[in-house]
């Protein structure tokens, strides 16, 4: 009895052991995304600021970097509204209700959710929905004449 | 001579194979009888391995890539043979399924289904049953639409709401800062590895518990059953008797089999007669797009628009957290002895409540009330009325302005706003002057103070008081 006893024990433990040492690497491989998260500002071009005239909302794409390239990334839209010469917003297209892309309605001058009743007005304030936050902001810069975007200054999904 | 040969054949595959085992133990064994819908079971294990033959087969030809998953698609549905049929019996088998799964879910709810000793094979149900719905929205990220991709966004902005751990759980499922080749390989992995080899094992398993613990018998559905040890005397008895027993094989696999086999028909002719699952355009995040969930999530959406912005969160979060852990700990709370649809009027009275919620808040998707869009064209103006001049001016100008993103004029347009043509009393031309102007704080619109001219509002306001009175003639 002393013996199975002991031989058990020593199948229970080498069980455990093995599955630990398989198991916890390969736990830790598949939640790398989660330690090596970027710390620091991201900046993406959206073009030139030229392009965005003042008093207007455009949509823009955030350009590849080399990076998000080779990684294929799939790029966000924006709306960039340029308030005047210096001051420009820029705003994500994700819903903050859910993230699906709003629509900047020229005519009512809202941003307009297709899927659960979003909408914001120009400011990107709330005006209707379940959202419960204005749409988000990028924070922006403008180097050499192109206007950059700080990815990290938005949520990663947005 | 020759007869005797097959039959020695036979008689030494039975006994290398130990066929004759499963044939006492599973095929060749009296078991209680079932009612017709016990058949769930079965149709719910056909649909399975429908999904994993015909979806085994579309990894075939699926590239996950995000520069060639959208194209694989296309090939797959319009340039190999059968590739349609595949697709769309892959697409309606997996609808079905979850269909099904709540069918399931519902019926041992009003049956008792997860009453001693039969909890554990409830757990696992319950496993599956949040298994196969996460499924259902994996498998429709894969084919790279806008349709997919904004379903795994809503998925993601879902997750960052949870309290602690909300940004990591997007990198863990996004697989880093941006949506990139490594979500569609995570998201790939997970719906074609991951998904199928856990349902695999849990199916398995909670094949095996049924056939250790059975399905809830004829008595067992009349009379009180108080503990797991009466259970079993009760179900031998039943098993057993004449009239409210069988044989598994072939009496009950026909029987059930039936329910299964008209769902799989179901499939097949939806299949035949819409071919294909409906493909968006191709997956990007910068594109004016009107996305959609699939028909199964339809409930979902309609929950979301009726939220207020404070319940939103604790929606999103916490009712599948409360659902699952309310499905676990049912059979540890609900210990009544009452077993069987008719003994059980609560259940039977939640399960009707939760359906036609359901079916209430899915059949609300397609009008979507809520969705303010904007319109290509001016509404007509109201049946049978001539507008002046200054009011046909004003309904261009409606149009102009977006008012019609939100107002529709006598049922033509969005249902946002009120519907100026059935408004419930008649509005001054200074009150609604005022109101355009500025609307009040509360009022989701915006104002025109410093966008419309003189004319221009007066040119709307014309508009409105006119069709404001079509349904008062």
């Amino acid at each position: 009895m002393e013996r199975r006893k002991a031989l058990s024990l020593l199948v229970h433990g080498g069980s455990a052991t093995a599955a630990l040492v398989v198991g916890i690497p390969t736990l830790m491989y598949a939640v790398t995304p989660t330690s090596r998260q970027p710390s620091g500002p991201l900046w993406r071009d959206l073009g030139p600021l030229d392009s965005f005239p003042i008093g207007a909302y455009r949509a823009a794409k955030i350009q590849h970097s080399l990076a998000s390239q080779a990684a294929q990334a799939v790029l966000s839209g924006v709306y960039v509204w340029r308030i005047n010469e210096q001051t420009l917003v820029v705003f994500s297209r994700s819903c903050t209700d859910l993230g699906c892309p709003v629509t900047f309605d020229r005519r009512s001058e809202c941003f307009l959710c297709p899927c659960h009743g979003g909408i914001f007005d120009k400011h990107g304030q709330r005006m209707a929905g379940p959202p419960d936050r204005p749409l988000y902001r990028y924070d922006v810069r403008v180097v050499d004449g192109i206007l950059q975007v700080d990815l990290a200054s938005v949520p990663p999904m947005v | 001579m020759a007869f005797k040969r097959t039959q020695a054949m036979w008689e030494w595959t039975k006994d290398r194979f130990a066929l004759q085992r499963i044939w006492q133990h599973v095929l060749d064994r009296r078991v209680a009888k079932g009612a017709w819908y016990f058949g769930d079971g079965a149709t719910l294990f056909l649909l399975f391995c429908v999904l994993l033959a015909t979806g085994a087969a579309l990894t075939l030809g699926y590239t996950a890539s995000p520069d060639k998953a959208y194209q694989s698609v296309r090939d797959i549905s319009w340039k190999a043979s059968f590739g349609w049929f595949v697709r769309g019996l892959h697409y309606w088998s997996a609808g079905l399924m979850v269909v099904m799964l709540c069918f399931h879910l519902f019926r041992q709810i009003m049956v008792g289904g997860y009453k001693s000793p039969r909890e554990a094979t409830w757990l696992i149900g319950v496993l599956l049953f949040f298994g196969v719905i996460t499924m259902s929205l994996l498998g429709y990220v894969l084919r790279w639409d806008e349709r997919g991709l904004y379903g795994l966004r809503v998925a993601l902005n879902i997750f960052y709401r949870v309290p602690w751990i909300g940004e990591s759980l997007v990198y863990f499922v996004q697989g880093g800062r941006e949506i990139t080749a490594v979500t569609l390989s995570r998201v790939y992995s997970a719906h074609v590895i991951f998904g199928p080899l856990m349902l695999i094992g849990l199916v398995g398993y909670h094949m095996y518990l049924v056939i250790v613990h059975s399905i809830t018998s004829p008595t067992e559905r009349k009379q009180p059953v108080r503990s797991g040890t009466e259970q079993r005397r009760v179900y031998q008895r039943d098993a057993q008797s004449e009239e409210r027993g069988e044989v598994f094989f072939p009496e009950t696999v026909a029987k059930s089999g039936l329910m299964a086999a008209v769902v799989l028909a179901t499939a097949l002719a939806l299949t035949a007669l819409y071919g294909t699952a409906r493909l968006y355009p191709e997956a990007n995040l910068h594109e004016t797009s009107h996305p959609a969930e699939e028909w199964w999530w339809s409930w979902f959406s309609s929950l979301a628009a009726y939220l207020p912005p404070w319940l939103a969160t604790p929606v999103y979060v916490g009712f599948p957290l409360l659902l699952f852990v309310c499905l676990i700990l049912l059979p540890f709370v609900e210990r009544t002895p009452y077993r069987g649809i008719r003994n059980r009027p609560f259940a039977t009275l939640g399960v009707a409540a939760c359906v036609i919620a359901l079916l209430g808040l899915s059949s609300l998707r397609i009008a979507s009330p809520w969705t303010a869009w904007p319109q290509p064209t001016p509404p007509p103006a109201p049946d049978g009325m001539q507008l002046p001049p200054i009011a046909e001016q004003g309904r261009l100008q409606f149009a102009a302005f977006g008012c019609n993103s939100c107002h529709a004029i006598d049922g033509h347009g969005p249902r946002v706003g009120p519907d100026l043509a059935k408004l419930r009393r008649t509005w001054s031309q200074a009150e609604l002057r005022k109101f355009i102007l500025q609307p009040p704080p509360d009022v989701a619109m915006p104002p025109y103070r410093e966008r419309m001219t003189e004319q221009q509002l007066d040119e709307v306001v014309s508009f409105v008081l006119v069709v404001q009175t079509a349904r008062q003639r």
